[in-house]
């Protein structure tokens, strides 16, 4: 940041400081150093290399929505970058302050209220995902959304980058649950918009906020969908000779209108990986299934599955054993140390450009020197069609480095999705590591897009540098 | 049945030795022997975070299970110096070891970084909370300046009761009916008038000096005192003597229980339930995740037939009361009522009439609400067998 810059900041750190107590205004280097980065392996790696490209020069953490006006407000009359952060579990870079400024740390917003007859639960933005879940389990209701990284992301995260979890082929998306928003705006405006079960009010100003990434706005609360707790829960694991069998039999089943929670297709790769010890399924293809909800729905879905499947059932074993690793996630604090560059890319296709896809992704990254492996999965479902989640690992070969190695892959991955007909981002968004990519999704959208931003957030405020914008 | 790599074997196959050598080495060195557990902790999105009762109310990333890692890892690294300001995040644990139910490393953010503590205690890096309790420690033998034993308590049976500094200091009333409970169960309870503090707010604060005279100390009296049966109040205490001396070459031979481990198993006849309040119930982290009893308060009150509101984080979901892990109240004591008030507001929900078997509980709970009324577990047992 440059010096002038400098002093605006500081100027905007004593206005804050008139408001915010000690504890929750700091400029103190560990909590700079603490929001300098967040899951994006680029920025962990940073980390581990001592190095510290992105400092912000203050953190604030707001206890509700006037706080975040003021904040808001004091950041666009100084000029100065602001960037919301939830609970930092983006992959993508996409809370790093990459021209300093100001972190704003939502998590101490997170009261709930539920609303029984409108099936409907209002969340603070920086409310933690287990945190809903789980006191929504206990009154009775699921809201369905289960990222892997429910345990560490906030509602407030989820809306932001358009988060879907692992039971989406029932429960949908984050957006198809977000029926209203609170967000304060540039230079300093609350906005809200109420839930209804539908509107047509002209252009869904809501979804201006879902996947933003923290560019347009900040989101303050928001109202959800829930549902009653599943009353009933089947398990279904299938194995298949061929990727392509397991991916037509769901194609079917989601055709006919059935809405499995969870759907899980391993490559043949990742089921050696994950079913290593399921000998009668290891080399082939597996398939985890689970439906839930209504004990007659659930039954007929049940029929549904097991008439169009190709593959040989196994049981609910494979269930249970996903069930149990599903949320251990060790990858990266036991390779990332060692020099072992690792990451998953998250990717969507319609059903007829599916299989093409996957095979060149997979054959456009394997090649790359230093590339261990890579596989994928497919987690989630849609009539239109399937979104494919592909992990690598390897290591730069000598005389390039982590960060250009990491590029390459990403690179030839994007490219791959690109010539195939897919969607560059799925679930995880764009971020500071995407956003190269996306006038080749957007085309001219993306001026477009960079226009509203520029309407609601004329100096630039927001997040900038996020998505490109 | 195929191996946990054949997979990568399987894959590697085709690719000449010289290029999959040097990466399949660091990926198996990964598994194998790894990075150091702060690193590898420091690399983890915070998993634990939704349990950690500090990350939750504090809301901060550094204050955060895999930031307090983080924040180790930077003063190991030099990044930060080793000094009070970038140590006070490190202190904001409650050592409630909630993180370790749900690590897939089953680590526990207080023992990762236990030796950046330590290693500031020996360079005298302490704060002057600290200074006072190390000297109250020294001196007194207790967190309290010293304790006035009072009371008419038996020096000689079979079962020694430690009452623990708390309990000690501030609650003659859960001693007289902890001993009660003992007597009702068969037993000839007897306390030690030279009781000294166990020593584990010296192990939480990195004070290992201090930690090993401290139990030698009170090893040594409880090995003079010739019980063979141990029960105690405080289940920090009992995870001290049964965990702790031990691995510090400190052993007793008695068996030592908290109240609720002794109780466990035990043929209690209780009276029919007259009572119609209902009760909920907080069960201290120690006991479910230092001591392992996941269970073990709710099976005994559920014996005694009360109405009981069980809270939504309970058994190994327990929420710290605030107290925990000997720092934050002492650095951060509204850090710690917040903790507190997290925990009070969701038993409050339910009822003002909170059971718990923890004497810091207790007063954690009563210092921050005046509404509710707490019982340790023992005033709840004597009155019903
Ligand atoms: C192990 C692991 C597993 C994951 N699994 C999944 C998965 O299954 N599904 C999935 O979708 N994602 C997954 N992710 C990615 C990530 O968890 C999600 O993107 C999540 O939604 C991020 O939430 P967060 O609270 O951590 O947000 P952050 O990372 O803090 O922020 C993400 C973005 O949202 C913005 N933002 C945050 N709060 C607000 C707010 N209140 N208002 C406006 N903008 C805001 C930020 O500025 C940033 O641009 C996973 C990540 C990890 C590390
Ligand atoms: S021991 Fe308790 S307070 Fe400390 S990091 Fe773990 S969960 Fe948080
Ligand atoms: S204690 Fe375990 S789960 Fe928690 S942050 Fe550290 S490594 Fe992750």
């Amino acid at each position: 940041m440059k010096k002038k810059d400098e002093g605006k900041v500081d100027k905007v750190i004593d206005k804050l400081s008139e408001s915010f107590e000690d504890n929750r205004l700091s400029t103190k280097k560990t909590d700079l150093l603490s929001y300098s980065h967040d899951y994006w392996p680029i920025s962990l790696h940073w980390m581990l290399e001592d190095k510290f490209p992105s400092i912000p020069n203050a953190v604030v953490w707001p206890e509700d929505k006037e706080e975040v006006k003021e904040v808001v407000r004091w950041c666009y009359k100084g000029r100065v970058p602001l960037y919301p952060y939830g609970g930092g579990s983006g992959v993508l870079g996409a809370t790093v302050p990459e021209k300093g400024g100001i972190i704003i740390d939502l998590k101490r917003m997170r009261s709930l209220q539920v609303d029984d007859q409108d099936l409907l639960v209002e969340a603070d933005s920086g409310l933690n995902g287990y945190y809903l879940e789980d006191s929504l389990n206990e009154e009775g209701y699921t809201m369905g959304n289960i990222p892997q990284s429910l345990y560490p992301s906030t509602v407030g995260g989820w809306v932001g980058t358009k988060a879907t979890g692992q039971f989406s082929t029932k429960y949908g998306g984050i957006e198809e649950m977000l029926k209203g928003i609170e967000v304060v705006v540039p230079p300093g405006k609350i906005l809200n918009f109420k839930p209804h079960p539908r509107t047509s009010t002209g252009p869904d100003l809501r979804k201006l906020f879902v996947g933003a990434e923290g560019t347009m706005g900040i989101m303050t609360k928001g109202w959800f969908k829930i549902w009653p707790y599943p009353e009933r829960r089947i398990k279904l694991s299938y194995a298949s000779e061929r990727l392509e069998d397991a991916v037509e039999s769901v194609r079917k089943v989601m055709r006919r209108g059935a809405e499995p929670a969870v759907v899980r297709i391993y490559d043949e790769m990742e089921t050696k990986r994950h079913f290593y010890d399921h000998e009668d399924i290891y080399g082939k293809i597996a398939t985890v299934i689970i439906i839930e909800g209504d004990e007659k729905i659930a039954e007929v879905e049940r029929e549904i599955v097991e008439e169009e499947f190709i593959g040989e059932y196994k049981g609910e074993g494979p269930v249970d054993h996903w069930l149990e690793t599903r949320f251990n996630v060790k990858e990266a604090s036991e390779f990332v140390p060692m020099g072992v560059v690792f990451d998953t890319i998250e990717v969507a296709v319609n059903w007829s450009n599916a299989e093409e896809l996957y095979e060149r992704v997979i054959e456009s990254i394997k090649p790359i020197k230093g590339v261990l492996f890579a596989s994928a999965h497919a987690s989630h479902f849609y009539p239109q069609g399937i979104c494919f989640y592909f992990t690598f690992a390897g290591t730069p070969p000598r005389k390039k480095d982590a960060e250009s190695f990491y590029q390459q892959v990403w690179s030839e991955a994007m490219k791959a999705v690109i010539g195939s007909g897919g969607t560059i981002s799925h679930h995880h968004g764009v971020g500071r590591q995407r956003k190269d990519w996306l006038e080749d999704e957007l085309g001219g959208g993306l001026k477009m897009l960079k226009d509203i931003k520029e309407k609601i957030d004329k100096r630039d405020i927001m997040n900038p540098g996020n998505l490109g914008l | 049945m195929p191996g946990r790599w054949d997979w990568l074997k399987e894959e590697l196959s085709g690719i000449s030795m010289l290029t999959k050598l040097p990466t399949m080495t660091k990926f198996l060195k990964g598994k194998i022997s790894g990075p150091d557990d702060m690193t590898k902790c420091s690399m983890c999105p915070n998993m634990c975070r939704h349990a950690c009762p500090i990350s939750i109310v504090d809301g901060k990333e550094t204050t955060s299970p895999a930031g307090k890692s983080r924040v180790g890892m930077m003063i190991e690294n030099e990044v930060l110096s080793l000094d009070r300001e970038n140590l006070l995040p490190i202190h904001m644990c409650l050592s409630c070891g909630c993180c370790e139910i749900w690590c897939p490393f089953d680590f526990s953010v207080s023992d990762i970084l236990r030796p950046v503590k330590t290693r500031a205690v020996e360079h005298n890096i302490v704060y002057e909370e600290f200074v006072e309790l190390f000297d109250d420690l020294r001196e007194n033998g207790t967190i309290y300046e010293e304790i006035e034993d009072q009371g008419d308590l038996p020096d000689d049976g079979d079962v020694l009761y430690l009452r623990g500094c708390e309990y000690r200091e501030g609650d003659s009333e859960v001693i007289d009916r902890t001993m009660s409970v003992l007597k009702k169960v068969g037993t000839d309870p007897f306390v030690i008038y030279d009781e000294k503090c166990c020593g584990i707010p010296a192990y939480n604060t990195g004070n290992i000096g201090l930690f090993e005279d401290l139990i030698e100390d009170m090893a040594e009296k409880i090995r003079g005192s010739g019980a063979d049966r141990v029960v105690t109040s405080c289940p920090s205490c009992a995870y001290a003597y049964k965990e702790l001396y031990p691995e510090f070459d400190q052993n007793i031979d008695a068996e030592i229980s908290h109240i609720v481990e002794f109780l466990e198993g035990k043929k209690l006849k209780f009276a029919p339930n007259k009572n119609t309040d209902r009760f909920t119930f907080h069960e201290p982290c120690k006991l479910v995740n230092g001591l392992g009893k996941k269970e073990s308060m709710q099976d005994l009150l559920d014996r005694t037939g009360l109405e009981l509101e069980k809270p939504r984080r309970n058994g190994d979901e327990t929420f710290c009361c605030g107290s925990g892990g000997t720092t934050v109240s002492r650095l951060n004591e509204e850090l710690s009522s917040e903790v507190a008030r997290e925990r009070l507001s969701e038993l409050k929900s339910l009822s003002d009439e909170i059971i718990t078997s923890c004497p810091t509980c207790k007063r954690t709970f009563e210092d921050n609400d005046e509404e509710v009324k707490v019982h340790d577990i023992a005033e709840i047992v004597d009155g019903l067998l």
